[in-house]
């Protein structure tokens, strides 16, 4: 690629913050680290803001994992769901905690045929995915041949219209999937907010990035606490 | 139809071709002075010859194609191994140590959607059956000299060593699978997973207080000292003897201020088995070029020798020229040279080029027309030959002073320092 040396205001970390059901906990965790965030709370429609050392952009949150590696963002906190779907060159360096989900397999509970049946038969399953190469990956470790098919969201309805054999999705307590008729059948991976940062910027900003990324998961250690005990 | 390029390639036009071929001749002229030759390797390699350096990296970075043989073929993906394995049959019976440079095109396959570009150009060296601190010592000054000589102001070298994690794997004496997600996780740069790894049950707690310190080890001679320490305490205080001299020899040679010491170096090739050096630019999100020291990879070409070198990126250190201006000046044309009479624009071109005279020609074209060539093609004069002499031309296009005998210096040639004078 042509890498973008983006120009910024000198001595700026920028740093991209999910938009979606990590937004508030990323804003509370750099609250609680002591960042000055600005507007970032309450951003109405900026999509850049700006304070004293820092420039927050609020992005989608699956396109984090390419502002970070091709250096448009210093740091960022992604989700590992997020940052393994995009198989990008970002530095992990710190696990947040927060934003828990787990991926399953999952299959309609009164299959006519189970699923191995037709493995068995046929020598390969359908799959739906919003995430084809999580999926892929999955059963590739399972020598399990798969046809994954690519959606953009509802992937609980792929098995219910005959789409798909199988999903593998996204779930926080298993509901969705429930009130669909679905089962969970195989644990794909665990995922949380990760703290990452352009493989470069370590090292050009290290200081403050490895700072910062100490900072951060203090604070989510604390928080962390906080939560279990209340 | 309307042509275009495959996703990935592009045409290089003049002025930008002018500047990266300024950029390349400069740090072409650093690796010439330390005695380094020119060699090229074809554009292709068989797959199997690349797998068995690269290794499983190769899977998602290889440019493949089937030729009418079935052959599994790849576009080289980097020129270390190419010279490996040039070393290995073609020097075999040479005896060594190497000084390989180059300058050319390397290859990567990429997903669409990405705007990656699918060829680079690459300048680097290899210096091949060396081994210890004063080969390491060569690649790394190397590295320094020819990114200054580039013109680049701003920027730092990381280096530091393989040996040290692997030093702590053995270490720690846990299964092997083990040892192999430490270094995943290190080529990943996942320091997440290292952290989790480092804690895992049956790790020595010397070991896992050094896996979560070590990648984060930034900084001069003391962070050797500290990285020292830390090792010891694991039982493997000798990996970084090498790296000390290595230190001490740049210190030596002026380069220390340039250099970082980094032991969370990572270069996304795993067949690094000592030094690791990766060169960074402000605000530029990638590294500008990388190397390392590989001395399994002849072996596997079973001509084991020691061997180091690292390649420069063309493109990356272009944009990090722009960011900083200081992209090559390029020196302009000396003249066009018109007039209808052909044999005189010939025998007046020869000599003024013998002159030291950059010139193009404009058979046939004079008066304004032939100004607004020379204003066109940004030349410093606009000539006109005639039988026995060549006349210059005022910007109306009117004959005006004939050029001296003997032909006078190029007018171009005092333009650098004119530039110079400009910019100050």
């Amino acid at each position: 690629m042509m890498a973008s040396a983006a120009r910024r205001e000198s001595g700026r970390l920028r740093m991209a913050v999910p938009k979606g059901a990590l937004f508030e906990g990323t804003v509370d965790l750099l609250v609680r680290a002591g960042v000055d965030i600005g507007e970032l709370a309450d951003p109405g429609r900026q999509l850049v803001i700006g304070t004293g050392d820092m420039e927050f952009i609020i992005a989608r949150p699956t396109d984090i994992p390419v502002y970070v590696a091709y250096g448009g963002v210093d740091v960022a906190i992604a989700g590992k769901d997020v940052l393994l779907e995009a198989g990008l060159e970002v530095t992990e360096l710190a696990d947040l905690g927060f934003g828990e989900c787990r991926f399953v397999v999952a299959e309609p509970e009164g299959a006519a045929r189970s699923t191995e049946e037709l493995y068995r038969h046929l020598g390969v399953i359908r799959v739906a995915t919003k995430y084809p190469r999580i999926a892929e990956r999955h059963f590739a470790e399972r020598g399990i041949q798969v046809e994954v098919v690519k959606l953009h969201g509802n992937i609980e309805l792929a098995p219910l219209i005959g789409l798909a054999d199988q999903i593998v999705d996204i779930t926080a307590s298993g509901r969705t999937l429930a009130e669909n008729r679905l089962r969970i059948t195989d644990e794909v991976l665990a995922s949380t907010a990760r703290f990452v940062a352009n493989p470069v910027s370590v090292k050009t900003m290290s200081e403050r990035v490895n700072g910062l990324a100490a900072r951060l998961a203090e604070a989510a250690a604390v928080r962390a606490e906080g939560e279990r005990d209340s | 139809m309307r042509p275009v390029t495959p996703r990935g390639f592009r045409d290089v036009l003049f002025q930008e071709a002018a500047e990266r071929e300024a950029a390349s001749a400069a740090i072409t002229a650093v690796f010439d002075a330390w005695g380094y030759r020119p060699v090229e390797t074809p554009v292709v390699e068989g797959y199997a010859t690349l797998e068995a350096a690269v290794g499983k990296a190769l899977e998602t970075t290889a440019f493949r194609l089937f030729d009418m043989d079935g052959s599994l073929l790849a576009l080289r993906p980097e020129m270390t191994v190419p010279l490996a394995r040039l070393a290995a049959s073609r020097l075999a019976g040479e005896p060594g140590p190497h000084r390989m440079r180059y300058v050319t095109e390397v290859f990567r396959e990429q997903a669409s959607l990405r705007g990656q570009a699918r060829q680079f150009t690459q300048a680097g060296v290899e210096l091949i059956g060396a081994a210890g601190a004063a080969a390491d010592a060569e690649v790394v000054a190397l590295l320094v000299e020819a990114l200054e000589a580039a013109g680049l102001g701003d920027f730092t070298v990381g280096i530091g060593t393989v040996r040290l994690l692997r030093g702590l794997i053995d270490a720690a004496r846990m299964p092997e699978a083990w040892g192999r997600g430490v270094t995943d996780a290190a080529h990943e740069r996942n320091l997440v997973e290292l952290d989790r790894l480092s804690a895992e049950d049956g790790v020595p707690d010397a070991v896992g207080e050094a896996l979560r310190r070590v990648p984060r080890l930034r900084g001069g001679v003391d962070v050797i000292d500290a990285a020292g320490e830390i090792a010891a305490l694991c039982g493997c205080g000798d990996v970084l003897t090498e790296f000390r001299e290595l230190y001490a020899l740049l210190d030596a040679a002026g380069h220390a201020a340039r250099v970082t010491v980094d032991f969370g170096v990572m270069r996304s090739f795993d067949y690094y088995t000592g030094l690791v050096l990766e060169a960074y630019a402000p605000g530029l999100g990638l590294s500008l070029g990388g190397g390392g020291r590989y001395d399994r990879v002849l072996a596997e070409f079973d001509a084991p020798a020691p061997a180091a070198g690292f390649a420069v990126g063309i493109e990356r250190l272009m944009i990090a020229l722009a960011e900083q201006g200081a992209t090559p000046c390029i020196r302009p044309l000396d003249a066009v040279l018109g007039g209808g009479d052909a044999p005189a624009v010939f025998s007046a071109a020869r000599r003024l080029r013998e002159a030291g005279w950059r010139v193009r020609l404009a058979v046939g074209r004079d008066g304004l027309d032939l100004v607004r060539e020379a204003e066109r093609v940004q030349a410093e004069e606009a000539l006109v030959a005639e039988a026995g002499r060549v006349v210059r031309l005022d910007r109306a296009g009117e004959p005006a002073l004939p050029l001296e005998t003997p032909t006078p210096a190029p007018p171009a040639a005092t333009w650098g320092d004119r530039e110079r004078g400009e910019r100050r």
